[in-house]
């Protein structure tokens, strides 16, 4: 049972985007895919969230370490079964249980690319000034900014392997897209304000270590953006 | 001159945009409008999603076999979301809010339900009033389903945001996406049952947008706080009362709260 994920083969064949092997999680029993897709985003999130907290200390590397896998579950629970859903009243073919192997193939691949990158941002944490230090809000922005882009890197690169996939997948490749880009919109929006709730992550000098902020439920993401916009503009 | 005259060559037949018009489309029949394989709750269920047509291709044979299943999954669905709706204010919004979702939108179905018919026709859509009437419940309860399917996420919204502004018109795109897929059914039916393009059907579709977002202000409160469970005394016009809302949230006192004081802009 748990040979396939110990050998580890299907790890390089996820990274080329060999399609036999989502066929093949799709045909068989699901346990082949979630026993490699759960660990891939428990041990690579959870590795990369750790650097992404080190520079706080090491009570923030291991909050942000737990949060950042759980990150991913919620938004797969929260959007779950609209994404099944939609991928049916879309035509695609593709199935509840279908959508969330998917899913969880396109996280466990971004997973797996953060984990890689995590040894550099290891190092980069263990550069950092101290939060109390004068230059600790230029290193904020730096850390910031770097996350920000290594992040959104693994994303593009799991979402495009994951988008060939669908389309050859589903009943036709119009059909696989249009589910695709339904299942990456509700995503990304359900996905903003779950880590925004889950905050914080890069902890801001000044501010208290901790896992979640006291009032973790009060707002959302949008409303901050929106009250920023206003600032900004005066209205 | 020749003893074998080629036959002089017809001038080429200019088409006539009249005649073109006026011809009758031979539209193929969707592959969808087909009888159920199987019955029962969850194949229904299941058909509303996959191959929504084959449950109006029942109803059309049968208009009395479903009702009773998808007036169920329409009452579970809306209750549930409005629900959710409920839990912005919580209290007594928590069974008004379900009351008023499954009320407004049967009533906006009843008094749209005349002019589907008339506009189906319209649209050469070849169908009895009976069927017509199955084609709402179908429209209504694919609406509704998908309406559950996204009640996680607006608890998600619901229990966080502290804006009226924001989850309002948060819950309103929600209805509207689900009204579109809606919406593509009813046209999808019309043309399996002869209909043309869909024109006048598109008409109607925004007549029915027009009059559930209508429902909103007629039933108001739904997602915010009143000592009143209707206020029907005061008319309004929706667009008219969404101004009012914005106005009232953006002159609020608690809007002034900065930002960096609640450590919100800069924490992440």
């Amino acid at each position: 049972m748990c040979t396939q994920f110990i050998d580890f083969k299907w790890l390089p064949e996820l990274c080329r985007g060999n399609s036999n092997l989502l066929q093949g999680w799709l045909v068989d029993h699901p346990r082949k895919s979630l026993l490699a897709c759960i660990p891939a985003v428990i041990l690579g999130c959870g590795a990369y969230g750790f650097t992404m907290g080190l520079w706080q200390g090491w009570e923030m590397a291991s909050y942000v370490g737990i949060k950042l896998p759980l990150v991913i579950f919620t938004v797969l629970l929260v959007n779950g079964m609209i994404n099944g859903m939609l991928a049916m009243v879309l035509g695609s073919g593709i199935g509840f249980r279908e959508s969330v192997q998917f899913l969880l193939a396109g996280f466990g691949l971004m997973a797996i690319i953060l984990g890689a990158l995590s040894p550099i941002t290891f190092m980069m944490a263990l550069h950092a000034p101290n939060p109390d230090d004068p230059g600790a809000q230029q290193w904020h922005s730096v850390t910031l900014l770097t996350h920000t882009f290594m992040i959104a890197y693994a994303g593009i690169i799991s979402h495009r392997s994951l988008l060939g996939h669908v389309k050859r997948f589903a009943t036709t490749a119009a059909h696989g897209t249009r589910t695709f880009f339904a299942w990456l919109a509700g995503n990304l929006f359900v996905g903003a304000q779950i880590s925004w709730i889950m905050r914080p992550f890069f902890g801001s000098p000044g501010l208290k270590v901790q896992l979640l902020r006291d009032d973790p439920m009060n707002g959302s993401f949008y409303e901050t953006v929106f009250r920023a916009l206003g600032h900004l503009t005066g209205f | 001159m020749t003893n074998n005259p080629t036959p002089p060559e017809r001038p080429p037949q200019i088409p006539n945009p009249i005649a073109q018009r006026t011809q009758p489309k031979i539209t193929e029949p969707d592959p969808d409008f087909e009888a159920m394989k199987e019955k029962g709750g969850s194949n229904i269920l299941n058909s509303l999603l996959k191959k929504p047509l084959s449950v109006v291709y029942e109803l059309n044979k049968s208009p009395s076999s479903m009702l009773g299943t998808l007036c169920l999954i329409n009452l579970v669905c809306l209750g549930v979301f409005g629900f959710v709706l409920g839990l912005f204010s919580a209290g007594d919004q928590l069974w008004a809010a379900p009351v008023k979702v499954i009320g407004g939108v049967f009533f906006s179905g009843m008094i749209c339900l005349p002019s589907l018919y008339i506009f189906g026709a319209l649209g050469g859509m070849d169908a009895k009033f009976p069927s017509v009437a199955g084609l709402m419940l179908t429209f209504l309860a694919i609406t509704s389903l998908l309406l559950v399917g996204f009640a996680p996420v607006v608890w998600l919204f619901s229990t966080s945001s502290n804006s009226l502004v924001f989850f309002g018109f948060l819950s309103l795109a929600i209805w509207m996406v689900c009204l579109l897929f809606g919406m593509r059914v009813i046209s999808r039916a019309s043309r399996s049952m002869g209909g043309g393009n869909g024109g006048h059907l598109a008409i109607w579709a925004i007549i029915f947008a027009t009059v559930t977002l209508q429902m909103t202000t007629s039933l108001r409160p739904i997602i915010g706080k009143s000592d009143k469970f209707l206020n029907l005394k005061e008319k309004r016009f929706f667009l008219g009362y969404w101004f009012e809302v914005i106005e009232d949230e953006s002159t609020s006192p608690h809007r002034d709260i900065p930002d960096e004081e609640s450590g919100r802009s800069t924490d992440y």
